[in-house]
């Protein structure tokens, strides 16, 4: 599903180059449920931005769903991002103005895809999420446990290959940080491919396979 | 894709716009209110002008497209509005002969004559004229009729009231009949007209009594060489016709050479040209007041639609997150802000159509409604919010996901 060849990512500040991702090499298959730990600067959030199609590499070669990647325009990766990809953030990321079924429903906008009966499928979702009661609430009347399931909620609706969650239990206390991890543990026993990203040691209890990144390359990459 | 999921995903995406100006109406409240104000007032240009163009047509249609009128006095006295009478009823005599000239109505008027009826008075001006006086004006009575042939040639102290006349002497009660004083000259009320309305800003033309020419010349001035003005009708060329009766004018009023007329011509193309003019300055002056009106809220719209985005970077961030391009991201703030200009330009033509009529009746000026002004003004806020929306639509779709998401 994914494979990373050799990706190098630098920013540049003025004339001088600052190296973030050092030459990654990487291959993830479809069903895993991979945990991606560092320390906050040592480029593992940079490397789930170009995974997640929303960042591009300075160098080196990527292919996700047997498409390479290198010179992809904006509007097809977009696509691809709406098609394969469900995204969670540690601070939710939940539209005001909207209340927690619409939420679910923002990827639909933009998709190419046959969902069918997507309010249905929405409220099937928040329901299996134990949110049943809450979907017409606005994001401020949840909390954040809630919130959390209900960015899931969004991140599933589209049939998405992959999940990318970048600090998911971040913003939340360790109990309910448990809950969304076993909510993931759910997903990936269902099928669904699932990264986690995090600098927090107490994740590495969850997930079959735990990579580890410091400064910017590879550590570990150890299998259960 | 199927239709049906096109069509459900417009509607999420409306549905999603609205809920986002609902949640920021505290801003596009103002923007809002900006174009509705423009449109308003354009609104309000195009239907006055279509109105003023209206009534224009209708003078023009009442008149003839064959009248012309004779004034006393010359172009450069009437400027200084200094009043001469200059034409006479030998003029009048010479004039029926002109080859062309089927009807001739001579006119005497005599300003500010008190009427009196038991306590009330009221001053208006008095017009002696022949009894082709209303159906050349195509004015038609409300009751009573016009003097006979024996009354004129009589001098008959009769004559006919015009609407103010009638309700500022007698309010609704029956005067036919009743005898007013004119001046000092008792007089018998013998008809009364019908309303014809105000004269594009001119004296009110209801605010008159007619009486037999005879009557006026020979028994109110006792001035029976002179005439105020004659309306003619010609079924000959009508620049032709005012050519021959210029050279009759001149010829009889003695002026030679470069010597300027004393009397004016006026035909009804001449009225038609005025009004054209008219609604020509107040389509320049009113526009331009709109269109800033426009531009400044426009302006406003895109400062505030400009300061949201700053706001609204962990939004569009999801969005394109989610599967939003570039141009989605563009398109659906343009869409926005186009949402915005569009429903303030129809609430400024529902304003002006309820403010169309206040508007009528304090100016006097007639408003004419059509497919035309909505069309304009539809466009009109379009535009705005597309010009207004273009800067700031284009700045959030080139906010990367990743920094909108970074925060």
């Amino acid at each position: 599903m994914i494979t990373l060849k050799n990706i190098k990512k630098s920013y540049f500040i003025g004339e001088r180059e600052l190296p973030i991702l050092k030459g990654i090499n990487l291959e993830i298959r479809s069903g895993e449920f991979v945990i991606l730990m560092g320390v906050s600067g040592s480029g593992k959030t940079t490397l789930m931005n170009i995974v997640g199609l929303l960042d591009k590499q300075t160098e080196g070669e990527y292919e996700f769903m047997d498409v390479t990647i290198n010179g992809l325009d904006d509007e097809k990766l977009a696509t691809m991002r709406n098609l394969h990809i469900g995204f969670v953030f540690q601070q939710f990321f939940l539209l005001p103005y909207l209340n927690a079924l619409e939420n679910v429903l923002i990827p639909i906008v933009y998709s190419s895809k046959q969902i069918r009966h997507p309010r249905d499928k929405a409220k099937t979702l928040l329901g299996k999420f134990g949110l049943a009661e809450r979907i017409h609430n606005k994001p401020s009347q949840l909390s954040g446990g809630e919130q959390q399931r209900v960015a899931i909620a969004r991140a599933l609706i589209n049939d998405p290959d992959l999940i990318l969650a970048d600090e998911p239990t971040g913003a939340l206390d360790s109990k309910t940080g448990g809950e969304i991890m076993d909510l993931f543990q759910m997903l990936n026993e269902e099928g669904k491919t699932i990264i986690v990203v995090t600098h927090d040691p107490k994740l590495t209890s969850f997930g079959r396979r735990l990579i580890r990144i410091e400064d910017g390359t590879i550590s570990e990459d150890i299998t259960r | 894709m199927g239709l049906f999921q096109k069509i459900s995903q417009g509607r999420e995406f409306l549905e999603e716009i609205l809920k986002i100006l609902y949640y920021y109406r505290g801003r596009v409240v103002f923007s809002f209110a900006g174009v509705a104000l423009g449109i308003l007032s354009i609104c309000i240009i195009i239907t006055t002008i279509e109105g003023a163009n209206k009534k224009a047509k209708d003078i023009f249609e009442a008149l003839g497209p064959d009248s012309i009128m004779v004034f006393s006095g010359g172009e450069r006295q009437r400027a200084a509005r200094v009043r001469m009478t200059t034409l006479t009823v030998r003029d009048a005599d010479q004039l029926q002969r002109i080859n062309g000239i089927y009807d001739l109505v001579k006119v005497y008027s005599v300003r500010n004559v008190t009427m009196r009826y038991r306590d009330r008075k009221w001053q208006t001006q008095v017009i002696g004229s022949t009894s082709s006086y209303f159906t050349s004006m195509a004015w038609n009575f409300r009751v009573g009729s016009v003097y006979s042939s024996d009354d004129y040639a009589n001098a008959e102290a009769v004559c006919v009231l015009g609407a103010k006349v009638y309700d500022e002497l007698f309010k609704d009660e029956n005067a036919i009949g009743k005898v007013i004083q004119v001046g000092k000259l008792p007089t018998k009320v013998i008809g009364i007209l019908e309303e014809k309305g105000g004269g594009l800003g001119g004296p009110n033309i209801d605010d008159r009594v007619i009486m037999p020419f005879t009557t006026v010349t020979s028994r109110i001035t006792n001035d029976k060489r002179y005439l105020s003005m004659m309306r003619l009708k010609t079924d000959r060329d009508l620049d032709k016709t005012i050519e021959d009766v210029r050279t009759v004018l001149r010829i009889n009023h003695g002026l030679q050479g470069s010597a300027d007329d004393d009397f004016t011509i006026r035909s009804s193309k001449d009225i038609l040209k005025f009004v054209t003019v008219i609604s020509g300055s107040l389509f320049l002056f009113l526009g331009t007041a709109s269109i800033v009106a426009l531009v400044v809220s426009g302006f406003v719209l895109a400062n505030l639609f400009y300061l949201t985005i700053q706001e609204r970077r962990k939004d569009i961030g999801i969005r394109r997150a989610y599967g939003a391009s570039r141009r989605g991201i563009l398109l659906s703030f343009l869409f926005e802000s186009i949402l915005i200009t569009l429903m303030g330009g129809i609430a400024g033509i529902l304003l002006s159509v309820a403010l169309g009529g206040t508007f009528e009746k304090l100016f006097d000026i007639p408003m004419l409604f059509s497919y035309k002004v909505i069309v304009f003004a539809l466009l009109f806020s379009f535009l705005t919010g597309l010009l207004a929306g273009l800067r700031p639509a284009l700045r959030a779709s080139r906010i990367e996901p990743i920094e909108a998401i970074r925060g």
